[in-house]
């Protein structure tokens, strides 16, 4: 018993921290793409339609040179993730799916999957990037 | 739109990209970069004639011309003609003037069966009669199921042309008006599984799409070898100047004609899977007289800076509208009427350059240099590539256990899976939001267990639809419709490693087998976090599903079996059951669709036996690595 009252707090703590991180998430790509990377570890890996960009170097290269854009999420879905995975670091998995129009391109729809970890620090507390895969729907390969 | 545009060359495309082709391109999915070589500048100056007035929207000589294609695709099988004139004085008909053709055309005409049926209209063009026939709800119905059904309660033997379903719907088109007649006569005479009948529509149409997709698989693959002769991988330069002319074409009496818009589209198409680093492109001397197909160009090419028109038949202005999307640096216009509009060089200048701002020489006349910002505006994507997988010790384990998870979640009973999950797993599912009453969505199946945390804003509610535990998930799973997977489709990315931890999406396409939206195709996005488990295997921990219904181009790829082998072309087709077992078999053995194809013809299509003999030979070590690859 005391344990499904466990879960369901985790399962509210991860709802939370996945609708703060899509509001903070699209609006910064959106709108300030250069704080961008702070919400990335430093050894997170973005795999964007299948390119691998991983580091903060690497990533900072990649949202230059990426068109502005106007992200509109439509759906969100978010769970905590097993400890068992995780060595015990708590780490949720957020997933999104919506329409974005990147300067120059056409709109287009897409899913992301995130899994984000809480990095606890003596001061405090901050979610950051783990891992982001990014897909258009329509594949073009 | 593109997808809608490209239509139904994907298909020839596909299967020419899989086959491999004769053709000096590397196969379409390796995103360019084909080995083209040489060059080779068609400089032969045939004088078109004046074609006259030609609007746009299919007119009465594309239908001929599809007559013509086929009786010159078997003509160019026996090879006679090509072999006999290449560079002669090309008695061929397509030497004359096409404007006349049909006159000129007696031996084709004998040949074309088609060409009986036309009838002759005022202006003097043939003509024939089309019909589209509409199934309503015939969504519903296999198409195998509903097209014999028709056909054995049809009076006369027709061909189902361009048969496809959308909404509720399933169409398909036949050519004549005793056909269309005799169909009308079958309408309510089929009952269906449910007790009802099945309703025929028949209605006078416009020619088929597809049928002014002139150009055959064939075709294409002659067109793309001439292209690679046409382009200059030094300078990434393609020069198509008068290409329907091109010795090459002609001899094989393809008819190149760019004004076309099916012509111009798989162009575009070649382009793009093949030469995507294109910086200049030539269509002079091409009769184009407008643009519109080539608005895509732009993202096809996206680093093309000049783009030669010279002496086309472009006759405004507006034309340049649809391509002003190109970040063009040197464009050429002259020899086209729209340059006499204009009162003097400046204002004709200035117009071109209001849709290119950053035009640097226009005609071959150096401009004045343009009003530049040094910031800088990125507009390119990086192009998309398939499955990432982060490194080859993870890939095996990962297809391997989607090939066994998808095996038994297909199998019609989920149970099995229980295997696959942690104690603790966790697992969701997600649809696009529906806008309307869910219902009446074709996803409504799913709706009261998706999980939209953006939508849904109830704790207790949230919490309910989050499956936590095996038995859980394995009974929300297996609550879930029946489905078939298309493995082929599946795109793979590995997304984060540790010890510990193992996560990754799929994306794909699926089927599903049972209910009321029996063969509706979906398409799904799946990520799974996993925590090692015994023998190398993956235990699933979080289970992320998000289903959405799929494109019209997902579904027109969905299912395409690659063909066996290219040389063993006189194999029959294979029935849609043998199909079925051939991918279960290859998604089991772990074999290619060729080896798995070869292993249960041997077996007479006896899948058990086929089975077991694999699992002999794979303990004894006989079967080679090549039947493993795909």
């Amino acid at each position: 018993m005391a344990a499904s009252v466990d879960f369901k707090t985790y399962v509210d703590q991860a709802c939370r921290a996945a609708e703060e991180f899509i509001n903070i998430y699209y609006e910064t790509m959106d709108k300030r793409r250069r704080m961008l990377t702070r919400l990335y570890m430093d050894k997170a890996t973005l795999i964007w339609n299948g390119n691998a960009i991983s580091g903060q170097t690497a990533l900072n290269e990649f949202f230059e040179m990426l068109p502005s854009s106007e992200f509109q999420v439509t759906m969100l879905d978010c769970q905590p993730v097993h400890e068992q995975a995780t060595q015990g670091q708590t780490t949720i998995l957020v997933v999104t799916c919506g329409s974005v129009k990147f300067d120059g391109n056409k709109q287009r729809f897409f899913n992301q999957n995130f899994l984000l970890t809480a990095q606890v620090t003596p001061a405090n507390t901050v979610w950051k990037i783990a891992s982001d895969c990014f897909r258009f729907q329509d594949l073009v390969l | 739109m593109a997808e809608e545009g490209k239509g139904g060359y994907s298909e020839h495309d596909d299967r020419v990209g899989v086959v491999g082709g004769g053709g000096s391109f590397s196969v379409r999915r390796r995103k360019g970069r084909g080995p083209f070589r040489g060059k080779m500048y068609s400089e032969m100056n045939h004088r078109f004639r004046n074609r006259g007035g030609i609007g746009p929207g299919p007119s009465p000589r594309l239908r001929l011309d599809e007559g013509d294609g086929d009786v010159l695709m078997s003509d160019a099988h026996d090879g006679s003609r090509a072999r006999h004139m290449p560079y002669g004085p090309r008695p061929n008909r397509r030497a004359e003037d096409w404007h006349d053709r049909d006159k000129g055309a007696a031996s084709s005409l004998q040949a074309s069966v088609k060409r009986n049926q036309t009838v002759q209209d005022r202006s003097g063009a043939t003509k024939t009669k089309w019909f589209k026939v509409t199934i309503p709800y015939g969504k519903k119905y296999e198409k195998s199921w509903l097209l014999s059904n028709i056909q054995s309660h049809c009076s006369v033997p027709f061909v189902a042309v361009e048969f496809h379903q959308d909404h509720s719907r399933a169409h398909f088109y036949v050519e004549d008006s005793k056909t269309a007649a005799a169909l009308r006569q079958v309408s309510r005479k089929i009952i269906d599984r449910d007790n009802f009948k099945v309703v025929i529509l028949v209605n006078n149409s416009s020619p088929p799409q597809s049928l002014q997709n002139e150009l055959k698989p064939e075709e294409v693959e002659q067109l793309k070898i001439c292209m690679s002769k046409r382009y200059d991988g030094s300078q990434k330069s393609l020069d198509l100047k008068s290409l329907r002319t091109d010795p090459d074409l002609v001899a094989q009496n393809i008819d190149a004609v760019l004004s076309r818009r099916s012509c111009m589209l798989v162009l575009l198409r070649i382009i793009e899977d093949n030469i995507p680093e294109l910086i200049s492109l030539i269509m002079s001397h091409n009769k184009l007289y407008r643009l519109d197909e080539m608005a895509e160009l732009g993202q096809k090419a996206p680093n093309l800076k000049i783009l030669d028109l010279s002496h086309n038949e472009l006759k405004s202005e507006r034309e340049l509208e649809k391509v002003k999307d190109l970040k063009l640096e040197e464009l050429w216009l002259d020899g086209n009427p729209l340059s006499n509009f204009f009162k003097d060089q400046s204002t004709y200048v200035s117009a071109v350059r209001e849709r290119f701002p950053k035009l640097l020489r226009l005609d071959g006349h150096e401009l004045p240099p343009p009003i530049n910002f040094d910031v800088e505006t990125p507009t390119t994507l990086p192009p998309s590539k398939g499955s990432y997988f982060s490194s080859d010790d993870l890939k095996a384990p990962v297809l391997r256990f989607l090939q066994q998870y998808y095996t038994v979640y297909d199998s019609g009973d989920r149970q099995g899976l229980l295997e696959a999950y942690h104690d603790g797993a966790c697992c969701s599912l997600s649809i696009p939001p529906i806008h309307g009453n869910p219902s009446r969505n074709t996803l409504g199946e799913y709706f009261k267990d998706s999980r939209n945390v953006k939508k849904l804003k109830d704790p207790t509610l949230r919490f309910k639809l989050l499956k936590h535990t095996r038995l859980n998930v394995v009974a929300f799973l297996n609550e879930l419709p029946k489905t078939q997977h298309d493995i082929h489709s599946f795109v793979v990315d590995i997304c984060a490693q540790t010890n510990t931890l193992l996560s990754f999406v799929v994306h794909g396409i699926f089927k599903e087998v049972d209910g009321k939206a029996r063969d509706s195709v979906r398409a799904f996005d799946r990520m799974f976090v996993t925590v090692p488990a015994v023998n190398n295997g993956l235990c699933i921990v979080n289970d992320k599903l998000f289903v959405r219904n799929a494109t019209t181009e997902e579904i027109r790829k969905a299912f395409v079996m690659p063909a066996p082998t290219p040389s063993s072309s006189p194999v029959p087709t294979l029935s849609a059951e043998q199909q079925e077992m051939l991918q279960a078999f290859s998604m089991q053995s772990g074999m290619n669709l060729e080896w798995s194809q070869k292993c249960l013809q041997d077996n007479e299509w006896d899948y058990g036996s086929a089975a077991q003999v694999f699992t002999q030979l794979k303990v004894e070590g006989k079967i080679p690595e090549v039947a493993f690859q795909k």
